[in-house]
């Protein structure tokens, strides 16, 4: 476990807003041994460079979320990531603040919009007076229900999610991963009495905004998965409620689409998702792309081996109908 | 100036269970914290809690354990009524929303913990703590409450004989500020980073301890430092009980179990205080192995197998992965002991009264003492839980018959007068290096083993610290999250609370729990089965006893 050291040269994201006009980066340049996680280095330029650094860390153990932060243009925690690789691969190490969130003061940022979009999600039970809790002892769970939380329980909360996620950056109405996991773990929790209305609601309160890139998951550091959390969650309230929104609509027209001629029919899907009414609303968008792309007005072609598709969306039927 | 009934200081599950008893009994409540609530230490926490709740277990036998666990230091009396709450507590959590892992039957699953009789630790797999942070901040989600987030606490005010209020610093304002309160509750969890070798999170410094002792509040059992026999090599990092409940043994350098030879019945399982003891001897006759972050030994996981291990020991497999490039599946982990737990802290009853009137205490910043002199894993999320309660409903009682607070316009600026000096100095000592010798002195002379000769030379060396932090200089001139100031104060209070250990360490000539001295190794029932109560003088701690709560148990040799 010995390591020579290295040379560690940090690029360091320094900002008051109060005070400077724009951000600087500060070049702190440390030996470290390679396997140094980066709050120790960047704790270090504290105790013994510049004390006027300022940062979020307390466990540095990967459990209490202070010190995700973006680490050479990934979000992750400090705490756990070596120093070594970074230099390895990149040659310095750059550390700037997460993203989506304003900054109080260089790798300090305001949490408040990550802390309102968890609490929107309406984060604790919900109990149905009718059927109160088993007096004086635990509900029953078994371990399969258990399982169904996945890897949800694990979140830190440390928003490297929330600051991964062009989704979160595009629209604020968008709830962002980490809530959305959160809410995931309150709907298939068998003591919530508000599974139907949380699916209900949410339909219409952002989980279509999701654009499925999986930087969420890419970027989280206990495995949490939001991105797949996700995808359940427009599963589940398909199935509760129909395709009701835009983005249940695309996602159930496109499965259609696909099934009756193995190819995406656009004009067909554009019908799908935004109804009659609707498409005449998307005519000017539809010109556009029609100018670089003509062969959208034209029915495609079914594809050979269409009855092959037909097993595989049996087999998916047969899967959807046993959960 | 800011005003409410009970204001509750730290975020932890004690500091939010006393807000939500407040809360639920109808007073304005605020808790102060400087994380947010879910970044709390408790949220650590690995293993597990403990309750009688199985079919072979009993609270009776809780009750012994936990009073044998504390080498008869504990108070019987509080002992008796914390495992009594222990099975209402936990379904308690049950019912706000906690995941606990389960059993095939759909009950609460259990684990075997050191110095218990039978399996008693429930568990969410090996991150319990946070699955109750989260659960129970939640359900206090829900409620009405001010957050002062990202407040250090620097006072405790006192006046007329009792609490007016606090004051604290905004790290985002870079301001002080006073709350008034009817009462104050400090749940400030551990003081840890005192020494070089911790468990503990950064946060760990004691500011409520240090407050409260500031304020003329006793301290009691300050000496008893508990160190956790399976930390990781070089950072320190937890590794939970849990893993020898799951059936981890340590080995020595020649691959030896050495356990049986020092607790024959349990091995393994012993109390933390006798397997630290046991790690610490190995390495001294030369048994251990040696390496650049110092002496070691083996927890190996490996006869486990790979499922039991990544599914109840996810986290722990996640951070020997991450934090020592070593895979517990195929491969054995360094440990060595490190500071894990203070029992000693703000002397309370079982209510949470501290020997202030109007100021209560709860969780690790406080000392029932349900520890004594040594505690069992699985007691302390327990504890939080039971006596945050217990001091959130007696805080209430207190605020709703006390006079309205008399905090006075120069409460905030004497209280503060000394600390805007730190920052208008042109020179003076660094915050962060007074902080790393007095680590490094404290794990020296103050650490699993202890003397006479060190001890001495540990006061003395505290005392030279508290003499230079006198003249502490923040440089940091800005007025925004401003951390070289926070250093300071925390640095100040762990100083405070340094020499409350060393103090009454050096006056304690016995061995009990984890407080060991090699020149008085035996337990001396006749003279020291007793309380030390520190109070803070000028001239440093001022020592005193009093009687442990004694009801049915009579001390014996604590063999495991």
């Amino acid at each position: 476990m010995a390591d020579a050291t290295v040379s560690v040269p940090l690029d360091v994201y320094r900002y008051q807003p109060a005070v400077d006009h724009e951000p600087r980066y500060q070049r702190y340049t440390l030996d470290l041994a390679p396997h140094t996680p980066v709050l120790t280095a960047l704790l270090k330029v504290r105790a013994e460079l510049d004390p006027t650094l300022a940062l979020r860390y307390s466990c540095r153990s990967a459990i209490c979320g202070s010190c995700a932060m973006q680490i050479n243009a990934k979000s992750r925690l400090a705490c756990e990531t070596p120093v070594g690789p970074e230099v390895a691969s990149h040659g310095r190490i750059v550390v700037e603040p997460m993203r989506n969130q304003g900054v109080v003061r260089d790798l300090v940022v305001d949490q408040t919009p990550f802390w309102r979009q968890y609490a929107r999600i309406e984060p604790h039970l919900k109990l149905d007076p009718a059927q109160p809790m088993p007096a004086d002892r635990p509900n029953p769970m078994t371990p399969e229900e258990v399982e169904r939380f996945h890897d949800t329980p694990r979140c830190i909360a440390c928003a490297a999610c929330f600051s991964a996620c062009p989704a979160v950056e595009a629209d604020p109405a968008f709830p962002g991963p980490m809530a959305l996991a959160k809410l995931y773990r309150f709907v298939v929790d068998p003591r919530d009495h508000g599974r139907q209305d949380r699916l209900v609601r949410i339909q219409t309160e952002g989980l279509w905004l999701c654009l499925r890139c999986h930087l969420c998951t890419d970027s989280c550091p206990k495995n949490v998965r939001p991105s797949e959390r996700i995808r359940d969650l427009k599963e589940m309230a398909i199935r509760v409620q129909g395709p009701t929104e835009r983005g249940s609509r695309h996602a159930v027209g496109f499965k259609e689409n696909i099934r009756t001629g193995g190819t995406l029919h656009e004009l067909k899907l554009v019908r799908q998702t935004f109804g009659l009414a609707g498409t005449a609303g998307q005519v000017g968008q539809g010109l556009r792309i029609w100018r670089k792309k003509p062969e959208i007005v034209k029915r495609p072609r079914p594809i050979e081996g269409r009855e092959e598709l037909e097993s595989i969306y049996a087999a998916l039927d047969e899967e959807d109908g046993a959960r | 100036m800011a005003r409410h009934e009970v204001v509750v200081v730290g975020a932890g599950l004690a500091g939010q269970r006393a807000a939500l008893a407040a809360v639920e009994a109808g007073r304005d409540v605020a808790i102060v914290s400087k994380l947010h609530p879910l970044r709390s230490h408790s949220g650590a926490a690995q293993g597990g809690i403990n309750a009688a709740v199985g079919a072979e277990d009993s609270v009776e036998t809780h009750i012994f354990d936990t009073v044998k666990g504390s080498d008869y230091l504990g108070d019987q009396d509080a002992i008796e009524f914390f495992c009594r709450e222990a099975g209402p507590t936990v379904v308690e959590m049950e019912h706000f929303g906690t995941i606990f892992s389960r059993a095939p039957d759909g009950s609460l699953a259990r684990r075997p913990f050191g110095g218990a009789h039978f399996p008693r630790t429930i568990y969410a797999a090996d991150r319990t703590g946070l699955a109750l942070l989260q659960a129970l901040w939640e359900r206090l989600g829900s409620e009405r409450f001010t957050l002062y987030e990202e407040w250090d606490l620097t006072n405790v005010v006192v006046r007329d004989g009792r609490v007016q209020g606090i004051v604290a610093f905004d790290r985002q304002k870079g301001d002080f500020a006073e709350i008034a309160a009817s009462a104050v509750v400090l749940a400030t969890g551990p003081s840890g980073r005192i020494y070089a070798h911790t468990t503990n999170a950064h946060s760990c410094t004691g500011d409520g301890v240090a407050a409260a002792y500031a304020a003329g509040a006793a301290l009691k059992d300050m000496e008893f430092v508990q160190f956790h026999p399976t930390a990781l090599l070089e950072s320190s990092i937890l590794i939970t009980e849990g893993a020898r409940g799951e059936g981890g043994v340590l080995t020595n350098a020649s691959g030896e179990k050495f356990m049986v030879r020092y607790a024959p019945h349990v091995k393994d399982l012993a109390s933390r205080d006798v397997v630290s003891r046991a790690i610490v001897t190995e390495v001294q006759e030369g048994r251990g192995f040696t390496g650049p972050y110092g002496p070691y030994v083996h927890l190996e996981l490996m006869a486990l197998g790979r499922e039991r291990i990544e599914s109840r020991l996810q986290e722990i497999c996640d951070f020997a992965r991450r934090f020592a490039g070593i895979d517990p599946v195929t491969q054995p982990i360094p440990i060595y002991p490190a500071q894990h737990y203070m029992m000693g802290g703000i002397g309370t009853n079982a209510r949470g009264e501290t020997s202030v009137a109007g100021l209560f205490a709860a969780g690790e910043a406080a000392c029932v003492s349900i520890h004594g002199a040594n505690r069992l894993g699985g007691n302390s999320l327990l504890e939080t839980l039971v006596f945050g309660k217990q001091a959130g409903l007696a805080a209430a009682a207190y605020a709703e018959g006390a006079p309205a607070p008399a905090m006075r316009a120069t409460d905030l600026e004497e209280a503060t007068a000394p600390l805007r000096r730190w920052s208008s100095r042109t020179d003076g000592e660094d915050p962060s290096a007074l902080r790393a010798e007095l680590q490094a002195t404290m794990e020296r002379y103050a650490g699993i083993y202890r003397n006479e000769a060190d001890l001495m030379e540990g006061i003395r060396r505290v005392r030279a610290l508290k003499a230079r932090f006198e003249r502490v200089r923040v440089v940091d001139r800005s007025s925004v999250y401003n951390l070289n100031l926070t250093d300071a104060l925390e640095t100040g209070h762990m100083i405070e609370l340094a020499e409350t250990i060393v103090v009454g360490a050096y006056a304690r000539t016995e061995s009990r729990g984890a407080h060991a001295r090699t020149d008085f190794p035996a337990r001396d029932d006749a003279r020291w089965m007793q309380h030390t109560i520190a109070r803070r003088t000028p001239e440093g701690p001022n020592l005193s006893y009093a009687p442990v709560g004694y009801t049915r148990w009579a001390p014996t040799e604590r063999v495991y």
